[in-house]
């Protein structure tokens, strides 16, 4: 009988898993950036890993807690990013390897004790591996977390590779351990979720009895209030930095290539690095031009940077995410080389936002050596002219998805209360609903006054979305300011509710604020590939867990206008929303329907055969509004359809159409 | 071995990451650097996907450059054609499925779904050359319409240009899919080498 687990995971993780945790060192396997991540934190036997999901660093703890039991070492999912840190923090401190992993946002949850912990250091290694995300693939911004590390004055490696993830994240608690301090592994989609061949180092696991002394080396070690007071303690950081400096100029992920005769430079870090070298063979610059390969964007190894400054006329800087290596550059050259041209984001010479790749570095690199890339300009048209004719293809919901029941109902009630009401969104697979259309044009409005704007598909729902659980409060913001023109609402997933949005919730009762507060429950952390949480039943390991039931925490945080509803039963949906929007309290609707993707992985799920009668379809196009990707629309016959390959028969096109030509069958 | 810059390119769900996993391992073994990049938006499932795979000795990044892939495979032909207008180079391949996965804009009604018609005389346009399979039915006719992306692999196999062996394909592939699906998943990739032989 096999586990949920592997059933949910696959034979493919699972065997996958079996080769991560194998202790055979020069061994070459194919590993995903975050997959490598966890080897390396494997092989230097950590002993907690704490995490909550984020893509695109999500799989790190993924794998540790595939590998925990196997190994014997704790990995949990956490409530939020801030539990998960304290929780790796409090292991740090007895001694014992810990990793925490998160995404760019992830860190600003955890920014309070990220700038404390500083203070008292650890005692066990301690990485903190965040994943950013330029080009926000995947994320709300493209922040560039490298600025944190320095901020908190802990030294920072950038990984170029998927095989330097894997020893940078091993070394990371080597150095952790030799400055008492944390270390940020900064990684980014193209290294986290970019796949490589990576050779195995040994797994070093030596059993750790966590021990506990609070004057350990510094009195009142880890209570910064405790004498001598945080003033001291953060003397006392300040006395590890020339300990890092020194570090960094000896580590092998540093590196300059610098020959004779060389007046050009690339200085390049992280993925930058590794689009730096592909663009120099590209543009057959091999000989020609110098190369500073950063590892540590900060401290930066200063004897390398001046014996380059000291050369060369010009450099460009290739980095991923703000000019974080370039201004430290400009710097250095005001004692180095004040004549030295520095060129990169500032200059104008790199884009200064959204991602780069190979044929940006290859633009900077010629643009620096004075080289013309000469483009084929008769292909380009032709390339622009083919463009035209490419269909956009907005991401959706899943066929089947409990969401999109819900979307339909809120935009059904909305409709027939007419006005302008505020949808607050949030983080999760629904926040798709905000996404819009990617074929449609939208213009921007200068209008004095409240507009309201037609919605064809659930894609357009969300009027606002920023963060994890900042719905819920940014509608008792509207509500307070004493916005009459529509309802207020706001729509969060289950794990969100769990993240962030409970003081919100307590808020809005404390406060007595008014508004809809709809929970759309579908059992998982679906989007960042279905984590489980505090409603699924399971830890990160594949344990029991207790199931919390949102509605009771609801109940018991005071809410007293509360409905519980079927996401694939839209009347019922329907009903209890028009029923709360006229309360004058605030208002918490769960609407509950397990993920479609899990529900069919884990034999949950049996749905029914659709039946399209084509002669009844009268081409109103309701059933199209729904969203779902398996629903079909001919333009020549004027007729919907519904693909039988994507079709999962979840029966909400059948409630949706008018006329009674999509049936459940079978 | 020769170097091999591939993009395999179709919608969420359809397996091509995986797809683009299996031909990397089955490189590996050679001793051969491999980077594989996945491109992909949010959605898990729905949105337009891509996986570059580059094998070579001196590759370093996980991304193509622009004009810079020898092959596209596409399992789902609109994504085939976005796919060579950023990657493919002069005079490669795009080996594609004839299958639409329509886009939820066309649906609705605010975008036109390009006829096979244009799609061919694109690629003509851009010196490139076009083959077409109707994988989706012959995955259907395989067993399970799930191993639309090992069928393709066949059938990119059976051109010749992968670096890499049919047997060792057909391990990887036994190795990596789920167990229960080994003998329909390997019928598929026969069924798409035969596609390519007739």
């Amino acid at each position: 009988m096999k586990s949920d687990k592997i059933r949910k995971y696959g034979n493919r993780m699972a065997s996958k898993v079996d080769k991560i945790v194998e202790d055979a060192p020069g061994k070459r396997l194919l590993l995903m950036g975050n997959e490598a991540i966890a080897r390396g934190a494997i092989e230097a036997g950590v002993g907690l890993a704490a995490s909550y999901p984020g893509t695109p660093s999500s799989e790190i703890l993924e794998t540790l807690a595939l590998a925990a039991p196997k190994l014997g070492f704790h990995a949990q999912w956490s409530t939020n990013e801030k539990v998960a840190f304290e929780v790796a923090a409090g292991a740090a401190i007895t001694g014992v390897r810990a990793i925490t992993s998160l995404k760019n946002a992830g860190l600003n949850w955890v920014m309070d004790m990220f700038m404390t912990l500083v203070y008292s250091g650890v005692r066990g290694g301690l990485v903190i591996a965040v994943a950013d995300d330029p080009d926000a693939h995947y994320s709300s911004n493209e922040q560039d977390t490298r600025f944190a590390a320095q901020y908190a004055e802990i030294p920072c490696l950038e990984p170029s590779n998927v095989q330097e993830a894997r020893e940078m994240a091993r070394y990371a608690f080597e150095l952790s351990e030799e400055l008492e301090l944390p270390v940020f592994l900064r990684t980014v989609t193209r290294i986290s979720h970019a796949s490589g061949d990576v050779e195995l180092g040994k797994i070093e696991r030596s059993e750790r009895k966590p021990v506990f002394d609070k004057h350990w080396k510094v009195p009142w070690r880890w209570n910064v209030y405790g004498p001598p007071g945080p003033v001291e303690k953060h003397r006392w950081l300040h006395g590890q930095m020339p300990k890092i400096k020194a570090i960094v100029e000896t580590l092998p992920w540093n590196k300059l290539d610098l020959k004779e005769g060389q007046s050009h430079a690339v200085v390049a870090s992280g993925i930058g690095a590794s689009y730096a070298m592909d663009a120099i063979k590209i543009l057959g610059l091999e000989e020609s031009v110098a190369f500073l390969k950063v590892g540590t964007p900060t401290p930066m190894p200063k004897k390398l940077v001046e014996r380059l400054l000291k050369f060369v006329k010009k450099v460009v800087v290739i980095e991923e995410g703000e000019p974080f290596i370039e201004l430290q550059m400009k710097e250095m050259a005001k004692d180095f080389n004040p004549e030295v041209e520095i060129l990169g984001r500032l200059s104008g010479c790199v884009p200064q936002v959204g991602e780069i790749n190979i044929d940006v570095a290859s633009k900077a690199i010629a643009n620096m050596t004075g080289k013309n890339i000469v483009a084929d300009e008769e292909m380009e048209k032709t390339k622009k002219e083919i463009e035209k004719i490419l269909a956009p293809r907005s991401s959706t919901l899943c066929a089947g998805c409990p969401h999109l029941g819900s979307y339909w109902a809120l935009r059904m009630v909305l409709h027939k209360a007419g006005k302008v009401p505020i949808v607050n969104g949030d983080i999760g697979c629904y926040e798709q609903g905000g996404y819009g259309l990617a074929g449609k044009e939208y213009k921007p409005s200068f209008s004095s006054k409240s507009v309201k704007y037609s919605i064809e598909a659930p894609y357009e729902i969300l009027d606002t979305n920023y963060i994890m659980g900042g719905g819920i409060g940014v509608m008792q913001g509207q509500f307070f300011a004493g916005y009459m023109d529509g309802s207020v609402i706001a729509v969060a997933g289950d794990s969100t509710f769990f993240h962030a949005c409970i003081p919100a919730v307590i808020n809005a009762v404390y406060n007595k604020a008014k508004g809809v507060f709809l929970v759309l429950d579908n059992s998982w952390t679906a989007m960042t590939g279905h984590q489980p949480n505090p409603v699924t039943g399971e830890t990160a390991t594949g344990e029991k867990a207790k199931v919390l039931c949102i509605e009771d925490i609801v109940r018991a945080l005071g809410v007293e206008v509360l409905k519980v509803v079927d996401s694939f039963d839209l009347k019922g949906m329907e009903s209890a929303l028009e029923e709360v929007l006229k309360s004058d309290k605030f208002a918490v609707v769960v609407s509950r329907g397990v993920c479609t993707l899990q529900a069919q992985r884990l034999k949950q799920y049996h749905g029914k055969r659709m039946i399209f009668d084509k002669d009844k379809c009268t081409a109103c196009k309701l059933c199209v509004g729904l969203g779902c990707p398996a629903i079909t629309f001919s333009v020549e016959e004027k007729k919907a359809g519904i693909d039988p390959i994507l079709c999962v028969g979840c029966g909400l096109c059948a409630q949706v159409c008018p006329v009674d030509a999509i049936r459940i069958g079978e | 071995m020769a170097d091999l810059n591939l993009v395999i390119a179709g919608v969420g769900g359809q397996g091509s990451i995986l797809a683009s996993h299996i031909v990397a391992m089955a490189a590996i073994g050679d001793g051969v650097r491999v980077r594989v990049g996945e491109t992909f938006g949010a959605a898990m499932r729905g949105g337009a996907v891509a996986s570059h795979v580059r094998i070579g000795k001196d590759v370093y990044s996980p991304l193509i450059p622009r004009g810079g892939a020898e092959i596209v495979l596409a399992l789902e032909p609109l994504e085939g054609l976005r796919n060579v207008v950023k990657f493919l180079g002069k005079g490669g391949l795009l080996l594609t499925n004839t299958r639409p996965w329509f886009p939820v804009d066309v649906t609705i009604g605010r975008a036109k779904y390009p006829k096979i018609e244009s799609i061919r005389d694109s690629i003509r346009k851009l010196g490139g050359n076009i083959v077409e399979i109707d994988a989706t039915s012959l995955a259907q006719q395989a067993g399970n319409v799930r191993t639309l992306n090992v069928l393709m692999l066949g059938a990119l196999a059976a051109t010749g240009k992968l670096p890499v062996s049919v047997e060792t394909l057909k391990q990887v592939i036994r190795e990596n899919v789920p167990s229960k699906t080994i003998e329909v998943n390997s019928r598929a990739f026969d069924i798409g080498i035969n596609s390519m032989n007739k």
